[in-house]
Order: structure tokens, then sequence, then C-alpha cells
């Protein structure tokens, strides 16, 4: 949710600096406690609880020690949260090539167009994304739908195995996310303004050159933002990588999702997620990083 | 100003929805159970009968179900623990004793099923139902014969094969082929069998606990090691499906109802398991949930399809022969990071 704040403030852009009175700070309020209840106290006790031992049944033994972050240092684990690592980053690759055009068309069209389009893209919305991952199953399955066209229409003599492969958990997760990084880049197309393309043109730049010095820039804290919010979620995610991957090859969020529940290891878990929590913040800071060099 | 009002009379009338809400709060039977484990009919049945509504939440391993019962989040009433789960309830004076005078529907378990090593005399828990670990594999494409776990695990059934995602399970199989007891999960145990699992895991397609019968019948994988149910299911939906109880032993096990300390409704929880005892309801279960049914009476009443399942009842089958887990304590985390280890190879 923290990523999700920030997110907003990067697609939203540099505010004016006014200096708020008391009332802003009351409108906030409601805004400060859900982030505190929420957010900062389970952060804090998923760092307590980092630090603790736990008994045969699994119950959280409040006594100090660092073995947990000593195990998660292991090559094992560093090997398994670099897979995901991987996966993260191969899903938002993807996701900005394909939802950046999308976005810049759905942008530039007319109003009216441009509401039928973006309600278009929130339509999956409506249905639970494990319901969509399920359905995703019965099209690749080696008896689904997919195969049974590409036999019908002798492309292939034999069923492809589409399902449980490194496809299927990038292909699921690209269809889950791609809307994170259509709607921040949308946002920043919507308030493009159009003269200073003319401009650029007017200049005698190249449609080339007018795209990487005027566009790109001027959408860039989308870019930014739908980066984060694919990146950071797709890092975490073991729902759908379970479903479509076959469960071979655990991601980062299977792993920790498993000390929770069978392993009985909740501080050895809360040590892998304070490392994830490492990895999101670091991230933040390198987009912010960024995005103040692009601004000076 | 009417805004307001309005806006008062909402407040009010919710607040005082809430506090009809604590106060009927002790008139709920609140079930933690397994998913896909506890038929809707027969909860509606229950609530029709005795008035007492029922509030279900699910879980998916026993593991689970304890975290969230120590955590003290839900005051569960009733909860479905496995047998080795029973064992460390019982040990750590997490469950209450039942008063068997108020379960008279007792007398309708096998009994084979009333003096399970884990619960003597059936003091703390009473079996919901029972099932196995097993082979099935798709006699269309898998000539057989198989007759253990090793079976499953040739190079010519590499990536087209399915097992349960439980390290425990897992780590079972291995020791039975290693000729060690199941439940003398040792480091030095472990160890051994490392290099079979490791290429075992590498062999396997798909990990699946919650419905390994899918990439069965999706076609994607064409044997597997699967709970009895789902190879009764598999069986049920076509006969190609064939179903094994491996030679190096068969393991059991035992879903048992019972009634955690914190629990307010002991009296109401006592209701519901004499009222699924009784041979008509357990049946409706069994319609649902094709495991072993350790319910006589209520087996008297199933249908010569359902007791012919070879998957559900196997054919000459002495279930006191079958081994039960035993409670693993702090090595359960040493199970799951050989095994999440393994298969991150």
């Amino acid at each position: 949710m923290a990523v999700a704040a920030a997110a907003a403030a990067l697609a939203a852009g540099p505010s004016p600096q006014r200096r708020a009175g008391l009332g802003p700070w009351f409108a906030v309020t409601p805004m400060l406690g859900w982030l505190a209840l929420f957010v900062i106290v389970p952060t804090l006790m998923l760092l307590v609880i980092s630090f603790c031992e736990r008994d045969a049944l699994g119950r959280i033994v409040y006594s100090f020690t660092f073995e947990n972050y000593t195990r998660a240092f292991d090559w094992k684990w560093l090997k398994i949260l670099g897979i995901s690592v991987w996966y993260a980053f191969l899903t938002t690759a993807i996701c900005l090539v394909l939802g950046y055009p999308v976005a810049y068309f759905i942008g530039r069209s007319s109003d009216r167009v441009r509401g039928l389009l973006i309600m278009l893209v929130m339509i999956p919305f409506w249905t639970s994304f494990l319901i969509r991952t399920y359905a995703w199953i019965s099209i690749l399955s080696q008896d689904g739908l997919l195969n049974a066209l590409l036999m019908t229409l002798k492309i292939t003599s034999a069923p492809i195995g589409f399902m449980y492969t490194p496809f299927a958990v990038i292909l699921g997760l690209v269809y889950n996310f791609l809307p994170f990084m259509i709607l921040p880049i949308y946002t920043s197309v919507e308030k493009l303004d159009g003269s200073l393309i003319e401009a650029a043109y007017d200049l005698g730049a190249r449609p080339a050159r007018v795209f990487s010095k005027v566009v790109l820039p001027l959408t860039q804290p989308g870019i930014a933002a739908g980066i984060l919010l694919v990146f950071v979620p797709a890092i975490a995610m073991f729902a759908i990588t379970n479903l479509m991957g076959g469960g071979a090859n655990p991601t980062i969020g299977e792993v920790i999702q498993n000390q929770f529940t069978r392993a009985r290891n909740q501080p050895f878990g809360a040590a892998l997620g304070v490392l994830l929590l490492a990895i999101f913040i670091f991230s933040l800071w390198l987009s912010s990083k960024f995005r103040r060099s692009e601004q000076e | 100003m009417t805004k307001h009002k309005t806006k008062l009379i909402v407040a009010a009338c919710a607040g005082a929805m809430l506090l009809a809400g604590c106060e009927k709060k002790d008139e709920t039977l609140k079930l933690f159970s397994w998913s896909e484990y506890v038929p809707q009919a027969v909860i509606d049945k229950f609530t029709e009968e005795t008035g007492i509504k029922v509030s279900v939440e699910n879980y998916s391993s026993n593991e689970e179900m304890l975290a969230k019962l120590l955590a003290g989040g839900g005051a569960y009433d009733l909860i479905q623990p496995s047998e080795y789960t029973v064992q460390a309830m019982i040990k750590e004076d997490l469950l209450q004793e039942l008063d068997q005078a108020k379960i008279p529907n007792l007398k309708n378990l096998a009994p084979e099923f009333r003096n399970m090593p884990f619960d003597p005399n059936n003091k703390f828990s009473v079996p919901w139902l029972a099932g196995f670990v097993g082979v099935v594999y798709n006699a269309e494409v898998v000539p057989g014969p198989i007759v253990s776990y090793k079976d499953v695990f040739t190079d010519e059934h590499a990536g087209r094969i399915v097992i349960l995602d439980d390290a425990r399970e897992t780590v079972s199989w291995g020791l039975a082929t290693a000729g060690i007891p199941i439940n003398n999960v040792t480091d030095e145990n472990l160890a051994t069998i490392t290099p079979l699992l490791k290429d075992w895991l590498g062999k396997v397609k798909v990990f699946d606990s919650d419905s390994p019968k899918t990439a069965m019948s999706n076609g994607d994988t064409d044997i597997g090691i699967v709970w009895s149910g789902e190879g009764a299911l598999l069986f049920a939906e076509n006969p190609k499906f064939q179903w094994v109880m491996p030679v190096e032993g068969v393991h059991m096990f035992v879903d048992n109802l019972a009634i955690p300390k914190t629990s307010q409704n002991k009296d109401k929880a006592e209701a519901f398991i004499n009222f699924i005892l009784r041979p008509e309801i357990s049946k409706m279960i069994s319609d649902e949930f094709p495991y072993y049914n350790p319910n006589l009476e209520a087996r008297a009443l199933l249908s010569p399809e359902q007791l012919n399942n070879p998957a559900s009842y196997p054919p000459g089958f002495d279930v006191t022969s079958a081994q039960l887990f035993t409670d693993l304590g702090e090595q359960a985390s040493k199970v799951d990071e050989l095994i999440t280890t393994l298969k991150a190879q």
C-alpha cells in the first residue's frame, strides 16, 4: 500500500509548495491513522518477529536471535530470491513494452473513445485474479482450448505443453499486472500538452526525436509509477506463480507463505519478508533518485 | 440539516446492529475446517434441525489452522485437525475432553477408528474421514504395472508427473523406499534420502496439494502421487485412471473433529459432532468427498459404485496395517527446507 501511495505521488508529479493550515491536517488524520494501523504497526511486528525464535508447534518465542537472518543469507534462499526478481523484471519489461503504446493510444483518443477504452482495461478487475488465473489454466492445459484450436487448424500435430512452464508463469504475471502499467502511463499521456509536440515538429524534429525528447520525458512520471506498481508486487506474488508454474521452482513469495503455514517457522518467514521489504525500499529510493536527477 | 439527521440515524442504526450482532454472537457455532471438506448441505441441515447457526472458516494445512488458533484470532468452536496435529494438541493441552454421553452416535464408527493411537478411546477427537496416499496413473498412456513409489519416478515418466505439494508426504515416500520408518525424520535419515529425492523431484512437472486431479484430467500429467479422494474422483470420472497402493507401505491420514480449549460453545460443538455421525448425514459427506468413511453405518448406505471405487475403499486392504504420521515438532522446518531447496534445483 505504501508502494501505491508512493507511485501515486510519482504519477502526480511535483506539487506547488504552499504552507498548509490546520484544516488539511484534520483531513488527513483518518489516512494517517489508517497508515499507522495497517502499514506501520504490521511492519514493526514483522521486524520484531524476525528476531524471535519459535517452539515445536510454531508459536513465537520472544527471545532475541540473529539466526533467522544468518539462515536467510544462505545461497539456496538467495537463489530463489534471484529467480523471483528475474521473473518480476521480465514481467515489468514486457508490461512496459506492451502497455506504453496502449496507454499512449488511449490517452490521445477522443474523450468518448477514451472512457470506453479505460473501461475495457478495468473490466478484468471485476473478477478475482484467481478465477482469471484458473481460466488461463483451462486455456493452456494439454487438453485445453488453445491446443484444441492449434490441432484443429493443423498448426501442430501433437499438443504443446504450455502449462507449468516459466512461459506460463510470465504470461500469468503479465496478464495480471498489465493494467497497473497502462493506467499510470495513461494519466501522464492524458496530461501531455499537444502544443509541445506540434512545436517540436514545427522546429523540424522527426517522430523518433519528438518521442525521445518530448513525449518520453513528459510521460516519465507515469512510467516510473507503472514500473513500481508492477515490479514490486510481482516479486512477492505467490498464487499465480504457484498455479501457473506447478510449484516447481518456487518463488520467494511461495517460500515466505510456506514459512507462515506448513513449515511452522514464522520468524524465518518474517526475516525473508524484511529482506524483501529492504529490496522494495531500495527500488523506491532508486526511482526517487532517478526522478530527482531528471529534474535537475 | 436533514442530511445531517439522516446520517445520524444511519449511524445510530449501524451502532444498534453492531450491538445486536455482539449479543447474538454466542448463538453461532464457529467451524474452522479444511477447504473443500464440509458440504454446505450438511451445515444447512444442521441449522434447520437445531436452529444453531454455523459460521465456517477454512484452512489448507494443519499448520495454518494451528497458527491461526494459537494467535487467538477467532474463538473457534470446532476444528478439523489430522491425526498428528491431534496428538500435538493433546500434548500441549489445547483440546477439550469430549462428553461422550452427548455423542451417542459414536457407536456408528468402525471399531478400528474408536481407539486410534493418537487419541485412545476418542477422548478428544472424532474421526471425520480418513484417506490414503497412493499412486494414480492414466492406463491409456502408462503401460504399467506400477506397484511402488519408485515406479512413478522413472525416466519414461519424467516431466509427466504430479505429486502433492507437501514436504512431509514427499519425505515419507523417500523414507519408505529406503526402508526407513516414515516417522523417523532425523537429520541423518534426511541426508540418506536426499540424493533419491533430488532425482525424483527433478522429474516432477506439477506440485499440487489442493487439486492434483486437475493436472491429470487436463492431460498435463500421466502419473502421480495424490490423496485417495482425488484418485477416487478421477476413477469415477474415467476408469482409465488406475489407483495403486504402494508396496512400500501405505500412509493413512485421519481427519477429526475436535473442540479447542478456547471454545465457549462445547454443547453445540458436541451436538454437531453427534449430528455428522448419523449415517444419513455421514453419507452426504461421502457423496461429495469420496474418502474412506470410518462410519460403518454410513458405509452401509453407500452405492455399490461408491464402495467399489478402488481409491475410496481399496479392495482387500486392512486399514489397521496403514501407517499414521506422528508429530514432527521443529523438524517440520527442516523437512520444508529440504524439499523447497530440491524443488529450486
